[in-house]
């Protein structure tokens, strides 16, 4: 019986392989295997800098680290209260300009779901996430 | 020839009906979690890696895969082929979720559980570990019912 269940199991589990490889392929130009960010979404520090005024700079940590600490001129914009804020971030933004999103370093999450949300709900241009967020921009001081 | 002993044998493999709307219930919950996000691999992807459990080509990998395993296995419960490999399977799927939920919980990880794409995207901690164990025990119980049915 055990035998039997395993076999079946196998079976399922190759079967689930097929359309799973079919996606793969199909999707191959639209995810990276290396980074959660494709490499066309993420700028470093040096290359914002080349920006200039250019740049909008999003602080997408919570309240706390944006009232301790940003780069000079960042809005706050997090996903706690991105109701609240987003209209304050569109008074602000303006056509042409380009939107550099950082949270707290390389593993965090928010500068990323702040973009996905910038792009998709807010439906705005030229959206990037900045390359080991604040804990890069501190390093390039 | 038709004993009384091949006719128990039938009348034990032939689940009983209330077992059958289990049986739906628990398969369109699978295909359903399961083709939402086979739609959405990218975004399924960030999901699994918000966990920070498994590296991210991990994480892309299990996108392709496991939306396609929930399907396989949710049609294999409808029509009770490979049942017990489905069931397995589900089982050890939904207690891998489970696990992860709370594990991502305990680590203070404030993430979307992505278990049904865009539609859980808001949903709380306790609306999605009481949806996993809602399932879990659905499956449990169909175990249980299936113990004496004959292997398909």
């Amino acid at each position: 019986m055990t035998s039997s269940l395993v076999r079946q199991a196998l079976i399922l589990a190759a079967l689930a392989l097929l359309p799973g490889v079919g996606e793969a392929i199909y999707f191959r130009h639209k995810i990276s295997w290396q980074s959660p960010i494709p490499p066309s979404e993420l700028v470093t520090v040096a290359q914002a800098h080349v920006w200039g005024e250019n740049v909008i700079w999003v602080d997408a940590r919570p309240d706390e680290e944006f009232a301790r600490d940003h780069v000079p001129g960042a809005l706050s914009l997090n996903e706690d209260r991105w109701n609240e804020l987003l209209p304050q971030f569109l008074a602000v933004w303006s056509p042409g300009r380009k939107i550099v999103v950082y949270c707290s370093s390389l593993s965090c999450n928010a500068s990323r779901e702040i973009a996905v949300r910038l792009r998709k709900e807010a439906q705005l241009p030229d959206v990037f996430v900045l390359e080991g967020g604040w804990e890069a921009w501190l390093k390039s001081k | 020839m038709s004993g009384p002993s091949t006719l128990n044998v039938q009348l034990s493999t032939r689940p009983q009906f209330p077992w059958r709307i289990v049986d739906v219930i628990v398969a369109g919950i699978f295909i359903y979690a399961g083709a939402i996000k086979a739609l959405d691999p990218v975004q399924f992807a960030s999901d699994i890696d918000n966990y920070k459990i498994v590296p991210w080509p991990v994480s892309v990998v299990l996108a392709f895969y496991l939306p396609w395993l929930e399907i396989f296995c949710g049609f294999a419960l409808v029509v009770r082929l490979l049942y017990r490999g489905a069931l397995s399977i589900s089982t050890a799927l939904i207690l891998v979720f489970t696990l992860a939920t709370v594990a991502a919980k305990v680590r203070g990880l404030d993430i979307t559980c992505g278990c049904f794409g865009h539609a859980s995207q808001h949903w709380s901690f306790p609306a999605h570990l009481a949806t996993n164990l809602g399932i879990l025990a659905a499956l449990l119980a169909l175990w249980v019912s299936n113990r004496s049915a004959k292997p398909l």
